[in-house]
């Protein structure tokens, strides 16, 4: 019923709107105006709209850039982090002045050259010289910030430091889990056809690198240290994203990735920061991954490095807490594919 | 192909012409024709369809968006059971709904119902045709896209749902059913869909090309060719380049879909099950579909840029500035395009060395882009501007096309787009720069061209209440997306209130689906305007912009043939506005020099002399 | 560009517009191809790789290719010359060692099954299936095309004032034969 009420008094509307333009036209026709005048108001018109919207336009964006700044930026807490964020404003700042000035001329010009009667247009059809300038000049703004970007980029890529903490992240639809390597500080190897209902993470437990690893429900890091992730992913493509540390990496079935960086505030630091008592760190999921895809959340912890160690220290190891699994297992030898030989080969190699 | 008619000869030899009308019946004048005219239209028609689903669909996620406690209830007689017994919208719809969303605009609104309206239509009329190198090939190309969009329309109503994988269509996900219901049936129509309009593209590429080069009229050199048809001309070579790697892509994908071969797929636990591929990489497919991809977003926006050219240069009373500039940045843009893919792959955990490549590559491009935004200004600097609706949504377009290139320098930084990477400042970015720009486009080459294409004049009122209702529209929705991506606000969230750092901004994207609402409406002025001034708009002179390109030398509503007598031949550039010492403010290309010496140049006082008349 | 521009200002360049179509409707072929094995590229030099011989059959039918060329050249030869009974034979023999290479490229699909590569299973097998398929497939629209210009060609349509069609014919076919070429080429180095 409420459909058909809407229905009708769409039509309705619709139709009330068409008798006036058609009232409009008409009137129009009959009054006998000719298309030369009203091109003269009209114009002048959408001339000086284009000033009101050039003015509002700025006033809006710089007041809401102005006044919402805390609400849009998000604090930085890993060291890069804070390199990137200062890329981003720099290169704000640049492009902002572009973006602004051409907007003004583009305006003004639109404004101030509005079709008058007994004017004609300059012929001007090129000046060499002037286009050779907005072609460089642009050019060498963006040379220096792809220098800038590149430096950063080659730092936050570089290899890992050796006294990174590893930490493994997996993404599954839809959750993440990680694997702290215990004691011996080497994660144990993993095959995908090892996964089962106990086993999330399909780690070969038979492996001794595995025998001490943890599976905790949270993440904790270290503050001030390096930090490495190894990332994968065991049913489709995920994403490790953590805003706050300017941290993103693909996570991919099949195709291990990593990404490592140093908090550099913790959990108890961004409380007091944002003035939030309960902050916490969020990793999301950020590629599309399914239904699940935007409550894909796992929190992440960062403690100073002393509290650190002692909840390291008070993890037990997932075999201790599953003790039945292992026998459990057929008694055949325990699957050894190509990936995880090649891991065992890295471990040793490492050792 | 074997069936393509010779029309050459006619061409070649200028044979006088008669308007020989083709008496045929309603089919073959206006379903199966062969007439450039007719086809343009009817991509055009279809493209208008698609937006209006297009567009619709936006406005049932953005209502999820904005309004995430509405209840929905009474969309039920339109989504059925997509709207869960909560009355909301079923979580995987969402994506369903931002995948078709997508697909829509990108391939069937922005690609074909854009390229295909004005390549069609413009090109033999303005560079004096008497239709495409293959008016069979042409009408197979327009009925490929309409059995590709009767196949994606059929997709979208099918009890699985279409495809849900976002259109950029990553596998694993659009491979696996269990990973996502979308990825069945859905997403088979999607592929099958796509194949059918890439033949169609492909089609029609290789005609515009074909004709664009052979079949110019006498002195129609491509010095004296205007910036629409370079723009059609070097977007046809960009699709014929680019979308059989996309064949490629899909190809693979299929075979992993439904024969079971690993190209893409491996060591995949799901569903409780380990499937057995193994040794196939996804990240393959991404390489494969942005080689594709990003030609394909300036297969979008060139024909708006080419369209802008002519449309601001004739309205401004001036010649284009930099016609060369203007070629030269078009073709930069063409073959730089080839080379940046990877810059959508800079957090794939891709050797950081290749990012460093393609972050370098990236940044040049901006370089052309930014040369077309600044002549385009001067164009407008000294001129005489009349303010028609194609100029209104021309100077739109240069606006928008300046505000979505800018973000696009932080996005080609790599260390930056750690941080933007899918986020919402990616999609205001895109949606600025091409989504809006290249509608603009279209809708300022709608009103430019609608009196050669009816034979009669849109309401220009209700064009001004269209454009500063959209222009405004646009920026209100679109732009505020930049603080909420800053904000780290993942792309396709059915939600966000499942995170505390996501937990602000409610009140903007409720802003936002109000804006993106009306926006959506002030677009049935146009709709009104359209159909109405089809048969009530008042007759349309024979030059109304007095333009000076070939198409206006045309009768009011042109045969079959578009001359009715022997094809004009061309003595100038088009853009010879606002000549000193001309009387008229406008000289068209067919006028010999010899007839004007009051303005020539001194070049071509000397071509003067060597024009035989 | 200004050259280039110069140029065609004076001889606008003209070709025959169904050929230049073909020669288009080549480049995108060249492209498909081209994406293929650059994706053959890339998987092979990421992940694992499976080690196998490639068929022995893919050597007979390379052979077959480059006959079958020649016949096609022949046919094109003797229309030029108005042979008429020459161009037919030539055609049909044309016809003949293109389905033969067919057929023996299906033979080296069962090589290949035989060896324990299955279309199905490690990307380095699925791979020459799929090149070898698709350029099949494409061989195949050239088998009927050549039927076309064979029909044409009883038909007395094919002679040296009708060449159009066989020399499209010609260059589609010694195009897919030395796109054969290429991928074996490309399969046996990259092995
Ligand atoms: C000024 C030059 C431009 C630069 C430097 C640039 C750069 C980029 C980059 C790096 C991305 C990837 C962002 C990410 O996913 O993290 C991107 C996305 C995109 N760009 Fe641009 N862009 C430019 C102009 C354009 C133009 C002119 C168009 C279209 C006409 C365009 C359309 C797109 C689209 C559609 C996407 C998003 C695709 C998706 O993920 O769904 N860009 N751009
Ligand atoms: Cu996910
Ligand atoms: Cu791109």
């Amino acid at each position: 019923m409420l459909n058909f009420v809407i229905l009708v008094s769409v039509i309705l509307i619709g139709a009330i709107l068409v008798t006036i333009f058609r009232a409009h036209t008409l009137v129009q026709v009959v009054r006998g105006n000719k298309d030369g005048e009203s091109l003269g108001k009209s114009n002048k018109v959408n001339a000086a709209l284009f000033l009101v919207f050039l003015i509002g336009g700025i006033v809006l964006f710089f007041g809401y850039s102005y006044t919402q700044f805390d609400r849009y930026t998000v604090p930085v807490a890993s060291e890069h982090g804070e390199v990137t964020f200062k890329l981003f404003w720099i290169t704000t700042a640049v492009t902002t002045a572009a973006f602004i000035l051409t907007h003004i001329v583009l305006f003004w010009f639109a404004y101030r050259y509005q079709h008058k009667a007994g004017n004609t247009a300059k012929f001007y059809p090129h000046n060499d010289k002037l286009e050779l300038i907005w072609t460089v000049v642009p050019a060498i703004v963006l040379a220096l910030l792809i220098f800038d970007g590149f430096r950063a980029w080659v730092k936050i890529t570089d290899q890992a430091p050796d006294n990174a903490e590893v930490i493994e992240i997996m993404g599954y639809q839809y959750a993440w889990a990680s694997r702290y390597p215990g004691a011996d500080g080497k994660l144990g190897p993993y095959d995908y056809k090892l996964i089962d209902f106990e086993n999330q993470m399909g780690v070969d437990f038979t492996n001794q690198f595995s025998k001490d690893d943890f599976i905790p429900r949270e993440i904790h890091i270290p503050k001030g240290k390096p930090v490495l992730f190894k990332i994968r992913a065991r049913d489709v493509i995920h994403s490790v994203y953590v805003p706050h540390f300017r941290l993103q990496m693909n996570a991919v079935p099949g195709m291990p990735t990593q990404f490592w960086f140093v908090p550099t505030k913790s959990t108890a630091d961004m409380a007091e920061e944002t003035g939030n008592p309960d902050f916490t760190y969020e990793l999301v999921c950020n590629k599309i991954c399914g239904k699940g895809h935007f409550a894909m959340r796992a929190t992440i912890v960062v403690d100073e490095p002393a509290e650190y160690e002692k909840w390291k220290a008070s993890q037990k190891s997932w075999l201790s807490k599953n003790p039945e699994y292992l026998s459990s297992l057929q008694p055949a030898s325990p699957v050894v594919t190509e990936a995880a030989k090649e891991e065992i080969e890295e471990a040793q190699a490492s050792l | 192909m074997a069936v393509t008619e010779v029309q050459l000869d006619e061409h070649v030899e200028h044979a006088a012409h008669d308007d020989h009308e083709h008496h045929g019946n309603f089919v073959t004048n206006y379903i199966f024709s062969q007439d450039h005219k007719v086809i343009g239209k009817q991509f055009l028609i279809a493209g208008i369809f698609w937006a209006i689903i297009g567009g619709g669909l936006s406005i049932i996620f953005r209502l999820q968006l904005g309004f995430p406690d509405m209840n929905l209830e009474w969309l039920r007689p339109l989504l059925g059971g997509w709207i869960t017994e909560s009355g909301k919208i079923d979580t995987e719809f969402y994506l369903a709904l931002v995948t078709m969303h997508g697909t829509i605009m990108v391939f069937f609104v922005l690609t074909a119902g854009l390229s295909g309206t004005f390549s069609n239509f413009l090109i033999p009329l303005q560079i004096g045709a008497r239709d495409m190198a293959s008016g069979f090939m042409n009408m197979l190309s327009f009925w490929f896209f309409m059995l590709s969009s009767v196949i994606m329309f059929i997709s979208l109503f099918i009890s699985t749902g279409p495809a849900a994988g976002g259109w950029t269509i990553y596998p694993p996900l659009s491979a696996l059913p269990q990973a996502i219901s979308g990825s069945g049936l859905g997403m088979t129509l999607w592929l099958v869909s796509m194949v059918f309009f890439i033949a169609s593209q492909l089609l029609g590429g290789i005609n515009y090309i074909s004709t664009i080069i052979n079949l110019r009229t006498k002195g129609m050199s491509f010095t004296k060719m205007p910036l629409t048809i370079w723009a059609f001309f070097l977007t046809a070579i960009l699709g014929l380049l680019s979308f059989p790697v996309l064949v490629a892509a899909a190809l693979l994908l299929v075979f992993d879909r439904s024969f079971g071969t690993s190209f893409y797929l491996s060591d995949i636990f799901i569903g409780g099950e380990a499937l057995p591929n193994s040794g196939g990489s996804p990240i393959l497919f991404q390489h494969l579909f942005w080689f594709l991809g990003h030609p394909e977003v300036y297969i979008i926006i060139m024909p708006a840029l080419g369209i802008t050219s002519e449309i601001i240069s004739t309205n401004s009373r001036k010649p284009i500035f930099g016609y060369r500039a203007m070629i030269g940045s078009l073709m930069g843009i063409g073959i730089l395009s080839f080379v940046v893919w990877a810059h959508h792959m800079f957090v794939t955990g891709m050797s950081p060395f290749l990012g460093s490549i393609f972050m370098i590559l990236t940044l040049i491009i901006a370089v052309p882009s930014a040369i077309k935004s600044f002549n385009y200004i001067t164009t407008l600097w000294q001129g005489n501007i009349r303010f028609t609706s194609a100029m209104l949504f021309s100077i739109g377009l240069v606006s928008l096309f300046i505000s979505g290139g800018v973000t696009g320098i932080f996005l080609g930084n790599s260390a930056l787009d750690i941080f933007l990477h899918d986020t919402y400042f990616v999609v205001a970015h895109f949606h600025l720069v091409m989504g809006s720009s290249a509608f603009f486009g279209m809708v300022a080459g709608i009103y430019h061209w609608y009196p050669k294409m009816f034979g009669r004049m849109m309401d220009e009122k209700l064009g001004y209440i269209h454009f500063w209702l959209t222009f405004i529209g646009v920026y209100l929705v679109f732009f505020p997306l930049h603080y909420i991506g800053i904000a780290g606000f993942p792309r396709r969230y059915y939600s966000f209130t499942n995170f505390d750092a996501f937990s602000d901004f409610a009140d903007l994207n409720m802003f936002v689906s109000v804006a993106a609402i009306c926006t959506f409406g002030a677009q049935f002025i146009f709709l009104f305007n359209f159909f109405y001034s089809m048969y009530r708009g008042k007759k349309a002179s024979l030059n109304p912009w007095d333009s000076n390109t070939l198409e206006w030398t045309t009768p009011r509503e042109p045969g079959h043939g578009n001359w009715p007598g022997e094809i004009p031949t061309v003595y100038r550039w088009p853009y010879d506005y606002s000549k000193p010492g001309s009387e008229s403010d406008f000289i068209p290309q067919t006028v010999p020099y010899t007839n004007t010496p009051e303005s020539n140049l001194p070049h071509e006082a000397e071509e003067a002399k060597n024009e035989k008349v | 560009m200004e050259m280039a521009m110069n140029k065609t200002k004076e001889s606008s360049f003209r070709m025959h517009p169904q050929k230049f179509a073909m020669w288009l409707f080549i480049v995108t072929v060249v492209m498909l191809f081209a994406a293929l094995t650059s994706a053959y590229v890339v998987k092979q030099s990421s992940g694992v790789w499976l080690d196998f011989d490639l068929p022995f059959m893919f050597d007979i039918t390379t052979g077959i290719v480059i006959v079958s060329s020649v016949f096609m050249h022949m046919a094109y030869l003797s229309a030029k010359r108005n042979e008429v009974s020459k161009i037919r034979i030539y055609l049909l023999l044309t016809v003949l060692t293109g389905i033969s290479f067919l057929v023996g490229q299906l033979i080296a699909w069962q090589e290949l099954v035989q060896e324990g590569v299955f279309f199905v299973g490690n990307p380095a097998g699925s791979f020459v299936y799929v090149l070898s398929g698709v350029h099949g497939f494409h061989l195949l629209s050239g088998v009927v095309f050549l039927l076309i210009v064979a029909v044409a060609a009883f038909k007395y349509k094919v002679h040296s004032t009708s060449l159009v069609r066989i020399e499209m014919c010609a260059t589609y076919w010694h195009f897919l034969g030395g796109l054969w070429l290429y991928l074996y080429l490309f399969l046996t180095l990259n092995h």
